[in-house]
């Protein structure tokens, strides 16, 4: 009963969700206001469609409902029932279910949100929004049921994917990059609708901007996110493997934040409009590009799902959003280009030029990379894998260039930047990161690699607190405030720059701990036997038994625990295990990790011999790293920061006392 | 910043900006040099035992992954210092581990190794690939990852 619920609200979903891209458009056409109405209910009708499938595919797994193919194959009677709720998104229709709900969820949002503003505008994006979440309920319709049925119907399920049981982490990532990917669309039909209506204008700028900082800041914490899990789950000592599916999902967020910067330029100068659409149009193609890459079966990956018949849906789908988009721009191109004004090669514009040249290039090589395999294949049939040492070798450079840029762009000025405004503004970081980087190499640090990224780091870090603090006095002196209140209004008030500027001192964080954790790790083999001890990187791991026995709360799985003490920097006792899951022919690891600030120690157990005690360690001090994951934080506060609404309060404060004329502001978005 | 700056009254006359121009191209080609000049020895060739073999001398040196099954009954030695035999059915490789394999790695299942040939015949491997997902299988005589996933304790 139930799943025939949940497929019959799919199908109600997709004639939804068709009509309301039809009666958008024919509404936007004619003029007819009831019609667009109706469109819009219709969204938020799909959205409650959306829903009820998903609640219904969660009841299936909750109630362990076996007639139903996916529930046979992601879930056991022994699931516990969180590891069930969540293995809604643990394959592959499932994960398209619960992707819809959230495409609908953003398409309601934004509708709703936007019922009484920009009226030229919303209805193409309805449309917009309306003919891609009917994608992907045609593809739950045909393709990708998420509801198949089996019969016979099976006493026990295959059980959920052991990586998913196997850390609770599973339930974080999942939905922050999906939740990124679905909220892409939303600038998506934003910029198709500018290209319809031929309104790509400083306010269409801001509108898709804010609609794009939010996403982005979602699929930022969900990368950060995946890697947190991946290096606590997979037990190779790392975080970040340049797998397909990281490379997918790093893909949109590159050309998105190449597409927030250039849309300052847009905004400021009136130039790069027809640029900034392009990116916004690709930052989705890309999306869906991941998708189709790490869904459809056709790239090996940590994640890859089943082969299944969903390959050629999507790549119509990205040939279509690709055609139609580009289009559109193509036909509006001698509209939007022109515009702009001269600047010197020293300017705030020009630093924002190169880095959307960086980001683009990044784009590039890491797509070429992704790719390369399947070009290998289908031209030479040759399997290959593309290492990390090719992606490192190409994309460190990049990121170095654009860390510099990071530094500089914010304090030069507009236009053209005079001689004494760099010495006035540059001197004092440079001599910061010369005394700096000098006092780490007597410390003993000579790594060229995280000595390097250590001052440009100083370097940039002193620039924008130089930036913070001439602001903040200029304002304090101008307004007789004190220095605390001085800083806090000006930041607040200038959110998007300031909320920037705390995303960019997160990125500098992280920069630094994937530099100094990747440069300055230690990591050993060891096989101990039992009550033998070892010493790596001042840490002595004793082994001290070997244990053997089903797992408490699910005694299908077989966990062999290897439990060890150490003495260190920090000391205590740790248990590092395989466990051996029915659904799994191979046994996963559960690494240990000990996290201090200034290291990790790492250890997976390899192999053990119950037997005779022995156990072998792969032993890892990883230093720095959970300052990746605090860098991460910093990003999505300074992201939060920088999306939070000034203006409309304080608007709607000014409206209440009407009888002061207060001088416009543009918005802030 | 939001504040506006006054509207442009006068713009001087627009000139072309070569200098960035030039800039942006050689960025471009610093790029392309790069993507292109590392993936000689980036690239790893994913063989069987028989691709390898007919490889011959012209795969010694390259770094090469090897994916096949652990012939029952060749594993020897220590587990940092591991000698086995992989096999694909028609031809038999020489395997000699320096890196400790995980749990998986039986006799009669199916594994992969990263390493390079030496002038000698035997695969010398540096890691002993792990892939976290029971979907992917090396490959072996008639295999499916199916079986696999209904039925885990069979032996291929």
């Amino acid at each position: 009963m139930i799943p025939t619920i949940g497929h019959a609200a799919i199908v109600v979903g997709l004639a939804l969700t068709v009509y309301a891209a039809v009666a958008f458009v024919v509404g936007a056409r004619g003029g007819d206001g009831r019609l667009l109405v109706s469109a819009r209910r219709a969204v938020i009708g799909t959205f409650a469609c959306a829903a009820i499938g998903s609640a219904a595919m969660m009841a299936s797994l909750l109630t362990h409902d076996f007639s139903v193919r996916y529930v046979a194959e992601n879930n056991a009677t022994t699931t516990p029932p969180f590891i069930s709720a969540i293995s809604l998104w643990a394959a592959l229709e499932g994960s398209i279910l619960f992707w819809t709900l959230l495409a609908t969820g953003w398409a309601s949002l934004v509708l709703w949100w936007n019922r009484d503003r920009h009226p030229a505008l919303m209805p193409w994006v309805g449309a917009t929004l309306a003919s891609v979440n009917a994608f992907f309920f045609a593809v739950m319709t045909w393709p990708g049921n998420p509801f198949v049925r089996t019969t016979p119907v099976a006493a026990e399920g295959i059980g959920p994917n052991a990586l998913l049981q196997n850390h609770p982490f599973m339930a974080l990532h999942p939905p922050m990059l999906y939740l990124g990917y679905t909220g892409l669309a939303v600038p998506f039909a934003f910029g198709v609708a500018a290209l319809v209506t031929g309104r790509l204008d400083e306010a269409w700028l801001r509108i898709v901007r804010r609609w794009t900082l939010i996403p982005w800041t979602f699929l930022s914490l969900g990368i950060v996110a995946g890697a947190w899990w991946s290096y606590e789950v997979l037990g190779w000592g790392g975080y970040w493997a340049w797998d397909p599916v990281e490379n997918a999902a790093l893909l949109p967020w590159l050309t998105a934040t190449a597409f927030i910067h250039s849309s300052m330029v847009a905004e400021r100068r009136s130039s790069l409009k027809a640029w900034t659409a392009a990116l916004v149009i690709a930052t989705f193609v890309l999306t869906l590009v991941g998708t189709f890459l790490t869904r459809s079966g056709i790239l090996a990956s940590v994640h890859s799902f089943t082969e299944s018949g969903i390959g050629p849906w999507f790549l119509a789908a990205i040939l279509l959003a690709l055609g139609i988009a580009l289009s559109l721009l193509v036909w509006r191109l001698p509209q939007v280009t022109g515009g702009g004004r001269p600047s010197g090669l020293l300017s705030r514009e020009s630093a924002f030029l190169f880095n959307n040249v960086l980001f683009l290039g990044l784009t590039f090589a890491v797509l070429f990379g992704t790719l390369l395999p399947l070009i290998a294949v289908s031209t030479s049939g040759a399997t290959i894998s593309v290492g990390r040492v090719w992606f490192d070798r190409v994309t460190v450079p990049i990121v170095i260039a654009l860390l510099f840029l990071m530094g500089i762009g914010p304090a030069l000025p507009w236009g053209q930047a005079s001689w004494r405004t760099i010495r006035e503004r540059f001197t004092v970081p440079l001599l910061a990161a010369a005394i700096i980087s000098a006092g780490a190499f007597v410390l003993g640090i000579r790594d060229p690699g995280p000595l390097g990224i250590l001052a440009l780091a100083v370097f940039v870090g002193a620039i924008m607190i130089d930036e913070v603090v001439r602001g903040a006095r200029s304002r304090a002196r101008a307004r007789g405030e004190n220095g605390a209140t001085a800083t806090w209004r000006l930041t607040t008030r200038n959110r998007r720059r300031y909320g920037g500027y705390a995303v960019h001192l997160g990125i500098l964080v992280m920069a630094v701990a994937i530099a100094v954790s990747s440069g300055l790790a230690t990591d050993r083999t060891v096989t101990l036997a039992a009550g033998e001890s070892a010493t790596i990187a001042g840490y002595r791991i004793t082994n001290e038994r070997v244990v053997v026995e089903p797992l408490s709360n699910d005694a299908r799985v077989i966990e062999t625990r290897a439990e060890l003490t150490y003495e260190g920097s920090q000391s205590g006792s740790l248990a590092t295990a395989q466990r051996d899951y029915p659904s799994s022919a191979t046994p996963i690891a559960t690494p240990a990790v000990r996290t201090s600030l200034a290291e990790d120690l790492y250890v997976t157990l390899l192999a053990a011999d119950p037997a005779t005690g022995s156990v072998t360690l792969h032993i890892f001090v990883n230093p720095l790293v959970v300052w990746i994951w605090i860098g991460g934080a910093i990003v999505g506060l300074g992201a939060v920061f920088a999306i939070w609404p000034e203006r409309r309060v304080r608007t709607l404060a000014v409206a209440e006392r009407r009888a002061v004329p207060v001088p416009t502001t543009p918005e802030g978005a | 910043m939001t504040v506006r700056e006054p509207a442009p009254a006068a713009l001087p006359p627009r000139r072309r900006p070569w200098g960035i121009l030039v800039l942006v191209i050689v960025v471009l080609g610093v790029i392309v040099f790069l993507a292109i000049s590392s993936i000689g020895n980036a690239l790893v060739y994913y063989l069987t035992p028989s691709e390898l073999l007919a490889r011959g001398d012209a795969a010694v040196g390259d770094t090469i992954r090897l994916g096949g099954q652990v012939e029952p009954g060749s594993v020897h030695g220590e587990p940092t210092d591991l000698v086995f035999v992989l096999t694909d059915g028609t031809a038999e490789i020489p395997v000699h581990s320096t890196a400790a394999p995980t749990r998986s790695f039986q006799e009669g299942r199916g594994a992969v190794v990263e390493g390079t040939l030496g002038a000698d015949g035997t695969f010398e491997a540096d890691q002993v690939i792990v892939k976290h997902d029971e979907n992917y299988v090396a490959p072996s005589s008639g295999a499916l990852p199916s079986d696999r996933a209904f039925d885990p304790g069979s032996d291929e």
